[in-house]
């Protein structure tokens, strides 16, 4: 009997279908870097001033300058390349996933292939525009 | 039991917009809606128009919302609903008169996943049949209940949004073709379902599913399609 597996260029893994993978596996990222974020918090001492916004500059904005925000008793650690990366890796990601999303909420509303061209083009240039401006911040402040 | 049951009416030749008209049935808790439907077209108003066949859950003819779901008025009971009875056409396809909509998008979908069986190669050596074990037929068994009555793809909000998306039923009668180990168009249907108005345009909204009156594990399927996009596992 033959053999009942699609070849790759069979499978009708195109644009579509990557971006539809793409945003599930930019979630769990999300969620890892979060993580990431948040016990390394922990690690440096947050114990005590646990709350919801501190908790979210840890998670979601590992910088040294939402960081001193949150009465971690010592911000040099936080200003380390590890940190540089794991921030540029989140904006990245969450960037992305958040455009992607956009698209697809667009697509709800505008359903000619020329429109949907339109938001393709016009959300990649927001995707662009808002990594750049982010990177900015996050490599020279 | 008395049973109110409003019914949406719409005469494209009349009306200019559609309305509700309301009658009172006496009925029973085991009635099924189709019954008080029949009721009303042959003993109160005669023009009352709808589609219906079987009778009996198998045609997929009698799709309506009732109170707000897609069901089947043929197996939906008055005993399960109460009292107030609504029971409008199925959402995101044309109105043509009361409770019949135009099913010829809903069936241009279907038609695009190529829904018969291809296969070119010479029969086995014996010609007799093309053999499948039992775990074969299992394979795409759940599939092949469907009845096209359209439960699933009106209830969804990417077909409302666009009639251009393929459709959990259409996706369901991909899912039964592809994953049958005799059949040989896999490639060429999944080519079809993964572009721009096909998978990755479902997201996961299970409103199909809890629609089916079939009980198809529709969302399912298509996750299964979705999975086979990346490994390419026909098994
Ligand atoms: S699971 Fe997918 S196909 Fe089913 S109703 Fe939701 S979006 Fe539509
Ligand atoms: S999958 Fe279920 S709801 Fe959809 S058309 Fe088939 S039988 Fe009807
Ligand atoms: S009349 Fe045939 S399914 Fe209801």
């Amino acid at each position: 009997m033959k053999s009942r597996n699609l070849p790759l260029n069979k499978r009708g893994f195109n644009f579509e279908m990557i971006m539809w993978i793409f945003t599930r596996l930019s979630a769990l990222a999300m969620y890892t870097l979060l993580l990431i974020g948040f016990i390394g918090a922990l690690l440096m001492g947050a114990r005590e001033q646990m709350n919801f916004a501190d908790v979210m500059r840890w998670a979601f904005m590992p910088n040294p300058s939402h960081v001193i925000n949150t009465n971690i008793p010592d911000i040099a650690p936080w200003t380390a390349l590890f940190w540089q990366l794991v921030a540029s890796a989140l904006l990245l990601v969450a960037t992305a996933h958040g455009v992607h999303g956009l698209v697809v909420i667009a697509d709800d509303y505008i359903v000619t292939s020329n429109g949907r061209k339109i938001v393709r083009l016009i959300s990649m240039l927001m995707m662009a525009s808002t990594s750049l401006i982010g990177l900015y911040i996050l490599w020279t402040f | 039991m008395n049973v109110t049951l409003k019914v949406f009416r719409y005469n494209p030749d009349v009306d200019k917009k559609w309305h509700y008209d309301t009658f009172n049935i006496e009925a029973q808790p085991t009635d099924r809606v189709l019954d008080l439907l029949e009721y009303v077209k042959g003993y109160l108003d005669g023009t009352l128009t709808f589609r219906r066949s079987c009778a009996h859950g198998v045609c997929g003819s009698d799709a309506m919302r009732i109170n707000g779901k897609n069901s089947l008025a043929c197996k939906t009971l008055v005993r399960d609903l109460g009292e107030k009875i609504t029971v409008d056409p199925i959402l995101g396809l044309p109105v043509k008169k009361d409770l019949i909509v135009d099913m010829e998008p809903f069936f241009d979908n279907y038609k695009k996943v190529l829904p018969w069986f291809i296969n070119d190669s010479p029969l086995p050596a014996d010609g007799k049949e093309r053999l499948q074990s039992p775990e074969q037929r299992e394979r795409f068994d759940d599939s092949t209940k469907c009845i096209l009555c359209a439960c699933c793809t009106t209830s969804c909000p990417s077909f409302w949004a666009s009639d251009d998306y393929l459709g959990p039923a259409a996706l369901v009668a991909a899912h039964r073709f592809i994953f049958d180990s005799r059949d040989e168009a896999a490639a060429e249907r999944i080519e079809i379902i993964a572009e721009t108005h096909g998978l990755a345009r479902c997201h996961t909204a299970f409103n199909c599913t809890m629609a089916c009156p079939r009980d198809i594990q529709v969302t399912k399927a298509i996750g299964e399609l979705k999975m086979l996009t990346i490994t390419g596992k026909l098994e």
